[in-house]
């Protein structure tokens, strides 16, 4: 009998999380809930089980006591048993720590390599407070089991889990042997309600709980002394936005012309400020410095591929890679690991770019990125090369690589990273100074606060936001070298089959990472948006990433798609700049936008709030103010956004 | 799966509000006294207890006492005491109190509560003393058999727009109960059906209804007291129409407010959301409100029609109590303790019910001895024609009722007053000024202190599943085309106070009904106010709509 083991973590319910009046999320306040992401592999475990003749559900989660009502939604939804991880010495544990904790327990329930076997995880991509993404990889590796994360959908045929993962524009088809972990995005099957009979199943079902001690887990490989990472600070991003900046001018051509004007020398988008402590950083003296590298050196980068070209989130990367080489010692090389089939020609590519050296692994089964043979291939590099950071970029691949590589050479990780510098750690209580070290820098709580995360363990591995660093200059008088690595692979390290890759357009995916968001309101249904997608059009025909997408009224009206909506029911965006045409600025479509860079606004009403919370402003007809714009788009404006490739 | 999608209790109670929980806790305490184990369950379709429940409490502590013993009755959560009452009647432009309190207004001494904060309160209670309490879970029907209640079916969940089941669908579970009791609240959608199903209706007038709109804010130091509280009459209302304001003041910064006027208005155009936008702008209320912010907002309606509107509330294995019987003092403006008190009766009737393991129309019968015999009839029946004569304006009505205080009640010349939906007139048969003439300059909403529908509603925090049939059914689209918005301007449109009923106007002219059911915040005006009755109001899925805390 098959075993379906949920992993699930209860976080405070996001849209409650208000600012307090001290500019702090307020999270007390907030009501508990599972996870959204832990809800949908909830809802994934339940669909698997629909498919397998008789398989056992179970859930599994840690934290305090005041997660079982969560538990306890599982069971009543359809789980049949539950289980809580549940110990103060557990406090403080980052997500290597968490990850271990996790798999020991799932070891002590009876499953795992050499014991039952027949199981398959399911866990939710990413939390809503931690947005790591990493947990379910290190549980996957501590349990040396295949895994496959960003999964969407899930069937179960042939004794085979087939999961649809999300990638980078596009998606795959993965075909899994069981054992194996799954993590599921929240685009899927929604989680089901509770029925009455489940809710008293519920009520009258004991959530088992578990000690560090029951799963027989020592102290020091758990709470603040498990986890190789610390948060060394958090200040507040305040988000301040200058009053909008109207258009003025008789004629549309001239407002529009206006609007251009004022776009290209005002400098009105979204400041973040880092309200900073005034604590001056100096040790005081008699501090021991100490160097915790052990000689480990340099910093090895990942130039992940698609379609055969190195993307360009993994050139970004190269930005920090030499800044970091360069705060270090003198001759601190920048190497990048390239993986693939006839991949040499790209090197020189890399060194081009910054990389000093660039090692090749060449294997025709690497034509396509998988996550066992590449951590497995990772692995081996940093053993050989003994980096002191390595650094991938945050892409759904990048994130899952990361954690699994981590978890074989003991490191934590930083994910999703907007700043990377060397710095040093003052350790007052054991009067120590750890220098140098890697400052990774992550917004964090919605963007609201800017977490410093530091590791103590060669290599320190980061993630770095795709889009945060540009794309170091290309030059060909760059020298580097190539060399060739021949990893030890196994046939293991090929059980996951891909069964087909498909990337595209990207379609929907792309509204998240879209440079502009043109989107229509009410005010654009006259047309049914058709000048909005024209706008669109326009942009991408000018090599912009530009997406349209559109306020409620306008799903409703069957005019957009739900997966195109912005707002409090829809979807959050943060684009470099967003046109509101037509929206009038109702509060709940604001909460979905307006981390925007730059908000461009386009209404009739002068007096619709949308202007509050807009940057530039113009009050004008849609019909006639934005096919003007699209004639200037066509002649070359594009919003001061630089064409991508 | 199917097969076990079921459940047998000996009591099910629908509602947890006041009356449902008072039912539950007497019945829990008679029995237990005995030493009988009984199954009581109650089920209600918010997210939490208190999520749905809204009220501008003033307590008469006395029915408390009556449920609750010594000890749970001195931990009831209440916010304060009254410390002043004022009755200011406003003009447009000014407000004098009265030098006196009207009769039954008097509320020096009775507490301030959050009646949500007091309905968690009392879920605890019942569940120590037994009773199963499952919030989230709504009931689309009850079951029959023999046509006779039997149980109840929740509903369905995991089903899209068009009623197709989608791959997370979930058969809602089937209760069978021995006793039913419906307690759930203003304009219940099961109790509206028994009531039709069984002619309960046939001895008793229409019921009539106010819709009352509230907010909470955080106010600026020292612009209201704790345990002050204000109730306006006059300004914006005309003396025809029925209602008014309420202001109390709860301490650290907080002050309630809301304002409710009667349904059986006639201006098709009318906003009672509005109303209270423009009652705000008033110095009086500017004064309290200026530089706070708006925390919460909702909205409910009020069976407010008194005794002569109080149908037959039993049938074979059922009873229905609270908001859903009708039990409100107007002329107190108060119903909790009627609802405890109806709660009681209920539970006393099913007591006896159980101990005779008979669940007959005839035994349930000593459920209206008790009310006649209880605070209910005492407090209603003396001023069962306060809001018939009402009707006919404050001044006329006025006289009318002060006469009734003299007679225990008794009124010559009492306007027999339709339901509700039959009040409002059509647009062509409208002859005063419509509400955006009458109130034109004052329906620009600031958003400070006045806000537009749809940022009210983002303060209720109401939330529907995208996926689900829309849980407002209108009954024949044609009809109501032609009828609703042709003859009378959809009057949906206006009252709602949720910005639920839109009117869509094609390119072509065309104007059509476009419901935005996931802003619903359950109140059920629309199932009262719309004119030939054209719009349902069922359940959606449990756990959905407003998520009220402390209102």
């Amino acid at each position: 009998m098959t075993t379906i083991i949920s992993l699930m973590k209860q976080v405070p319910l996001p849209t409650q999380m208000r600012m307090g009046e001290d500019g702090l999320m307020d999270r007390t306040k907030a009501k508990s809930i599972i996870n959204i992401d832990c809800s949908f592999a909830l809802e994934a475990g339940l669909q698997l089980k629909s498919m397998l003749k008789d398989a056992k559900l179970i859930v599994c989660s840690m934290g305090p006591p005041s997660f079982e009502q969560s538990l306890k939604k599982a069971i009543s939804m359809g789980y049949d048993e539950a289980y809580l991880l549940s110990d103060r010495k557990l406090g403080g544990s980052d997500t290597f720590a968490t990850g271990l904790a996790i798999s020991t327990m799932i070891k002590h329930l009876g499953f795992g390599k050499g014991a039952n076997e027949d199981f398959i995880i399911v866990a939710g991509r990413q939390t809503s407070d931690g947005d790591t993404a990493h947990v379910p990889s290190q549980v996957a590796q501590n349990l040396d089991i295949p895994q496959a994360t960003f999964i969407e959908h899930v069937e179960y045929k042939d004794g085979h889990v087939i999961a649809k993962r999300i990638i980078e524009g596009g998606y795959q088809v993965l075909k899994l042997p069981k054992p194996c972990t799954l993590s599921l995005t929240p685009t899927g099957i929604p989680p089901r309600r509770p029925s009455l009979v489940g809710a008293v199943k519920a009520k009258n079902t004991e959530v088992k709980i578990l000690s560090v001690e029951d799963i027989n887990l020592s102290d020091e490989k758990i709470g603040l002394s498990g986890s190789p990472t610390i948060v060394a600070k958090v200040v507040n991003i305040k988000s301040e936005r200058a009053p909008v900046i109207m258009s003025k001018g008789d004629s549309v051509s001239l407002q529009v012309e206006s609007l251009i004007t004022n776009i290209k020398s005002g400098k009105n988008t979204l400041q973040k400020v880092e309200k900073k402590e005034a604590k001056a950083k100096v040790a005081p003296e008699g501090y021991e410095r100490v160097d915790f590298r052990e000689g480990a050196s340099g910093i090895l980068t990942w130039a992940e591929l698609a379609n055969g070209k190195i993307t360009r989130p993994s050139l970004e990367l190269l930005t920090p890679a030499k800044n970091l080489a360069n705060s270090l010692e003198k001759g601190t090389k920048v190497r990048t690991l390239l993986i693939g089939h006839n991949v040499e020609n790209l090197a020189q590519e890399l060194i081009y770019h910054g990389s000093d050296e660039v090692i090749v692994v060449n294997d025709e089964r690497l034509e396509e990125y998988r996550i066992l043979p590449f951590s497995s291939i990772f692995a081996q590099v940093i053993e050989k090369y003994n980096p002191e950071i390595t650094l991938f970029a945050a892409t759904t691949a990048g994130r899952e690589l990361a954690p699994r590589t981590a978890v074989k050479t003991q490191s934590g990780v930083t994910a999703d990273c907007t700043g990377l510098e060397i710095g040093e750690h003052i350790d007052r209580k054991n009067k120590k100074v750890f220098a140098p070290i890697l400052e990774s820098r992550r917004p964090t709580y919605g963007e609201s606060k800017l977490a410093t995360i530091l590791g103590f363990h060669c290599p320190q591995i980061s993630t770095a936001r795709a889009g945060t660093f540009e794309v170091p200059k290309r030059d060909e008088n760059l020298k580097g070298t190539v060399s060739n690595f021949k990893p030890k692979l196994e046939d293991d390290d090929f059980v996951t089959e891909i069964i087909k890759t498909v990337r595209g357009d990207g379609g929907l995916a792309n509204i998240f990472e879209a440079d502009i968001i043109v989107s229509g309101g009410r005010g654009t249904a006259g047309d049914d948006m058709m000048l909005i997608k024209e706008l669109t059009n326009a942009l991408k025909e000018q090599g912009i990433n530009a997406e349209y997408a559109s306020s409620r009224p306008m799903v409703d009206m069957g005019i957009s798609e739900y997966a195109r909506q912005v707002g409090q029911t829809g979807k959050t965006v943060r684009p470099k700049v967003y046109i509101a045409i037509g929206i009038s600025g109702a509060i709940q479509h604001i909460a979905g936008m307006k981390e925007s860079e730059t908000i461009i606004a386009i209404n009739i009403h002068p007096n619709e709030s949308i202007f509050s919370n807009a940057d530039f402003g113009l009050v004008g007809d849609y019909n006639d103010v934005v096919p003007e714009l699209i004639k200037r788009v066509k002649e070359g404006f594009t919003f001061g956004i630089k064409k991508g490739k | 799966m199917k097969e076990n999608n079921k459940l047998e209790v000996d009591v099910l109670i629908v509602g947890a509000g006041p009356s449902g929980l008072s039912t539950a806790i007497h019945l829990a305490n008679l029995l237990n006294k005995d030493g009988e184990k009984k199954r009581i369950m109650v089920v209600d379709k918010g997210q939490e207890v208190g999520s749905h429940i809204l009220s501008g409490t003033l307590i008469k502590e006395q029915a408390f006492k009556e449920l609750l013993n010594k000890e749970e009755f001195e931990n009831l959560p209440i916010e304060c005491e009254v410390i002043s009452d004022d009755t200011i009647r406003l003009t447009q432009q000014t407000s004098s109190p009265l030098p006196f309190h009207p009769p039954y207004m008097n509320n020096i001494g009775n507490k301030i509560v959050s009646l949500s904060k007091i309905c968690k309160y009392l879920a605890d209670t019942a569940i120590k003393k037994g009773v199963e309490i499952y919030p989230g879970f709504a009931i689309s029907d009850l079951i029959y058999k023999d046509n006779k209640v039997i149980g109840a079916k929740c509903v369905d969940t995991g089903i899209d727009k068009n009623g197709e089941k989608l791959k997370n669908f979930q058969e809602g579970s089937t209760v069978f109960a021995k006793l039913i009791v419906l307690a759930e609240g203003s304009r219940g959608s099961l109790a509206k059906k028994v009531k039709t199903k069984f002619a309960l209706r046939a001895n008793s007038n229409p019921q009539l209804y106010s819709i009352g709109v509230k907010e909470i804010w955080t106010i600026k130091d020292d612009a209201i007291k704790k345990g002050e509280v204000y109730h306006t009459f006059g300004y914006p209302l005309e003396s025809k129409e029925f209602g008014g304001g309420f202001i109390y003041g709860l301490g650290d910064n907080r002050v309630e407010l809301g304002f409710a006027i009667g349904l059986d208005y006639e201006d098709p155009t009318l906003d009672p959301h509005a109303l209270m936008q423009i009652w705000k702008q008033h110095p009086f209320l500017r004064n309290i409100l200026e530089g706070g912010t708006l925390t919460q907002y909702g909205a409910k309606t009020i069976p407010e029609g008194g005794w002569n509107c109080i149908s037959k509330l039993y049938t074979d294995n059922l009873l229905i109590v609270g908001d859903s019987g009708g039990f409100v003092a107007m002329p107190a403006l108060k119903g909790v303790h009627l609802g405890l008190t109806s709660g009681m009766c209920a539970a006393q009737t099913a007591y006896e019910a159980l101990k005779a393991n008979d669940f007959s129309e005839a035994r349930l019968s000593l459920y209206k001895k008790l009310i006649d015999k209880s605070r209910i009839k005492k407090e209603l029946y003396p001023v069962r024609n306060f809001r018939a004569v009402m009707s006919e304006g404050l001044f006329v009505g006025g006289f009318k009722f002060g006469v009734q205080l003299i007679t225990n009640g008794f009124c010559l010349l009492t306007p027999h007053l339709p339901k509700d939906s039959l009040s409002t007139s059509k647009l062509s048969d409208f002859k005063n000024k419509p509400f955006k003439e009458r109130f034109a300059g004052k329906l620009e909403f600031d958003k400070k202190l006045t806000f537009d529908k749809d940022s009210s509603v983002f303060y209720s925090n109401t939330h529907h599943d995208e996926e689900q049939p829309t849980h407002l059914v209108v009954r024949d689209i044609n009809k109501f085309s032609q009828i609703n918005i042709n003859q009378y301007g959809m009057p949906c449109q206006y009252f709602c106070p949720a910005a639920v009923y839109e009117e869509h106007i094609d390119k072509s002219g065309k104007r059509s009904l476009k419901i935005h059911a996931e802003n619903c915040i359950h109140c059920k005006t629309c199932d009262i106010k719309t004119p030939n009755d054209a719009i349902t109001w069922n359940p959606p899925y449990g756990g959905d709509g407003p998520q009220y805390q402390n209102m």
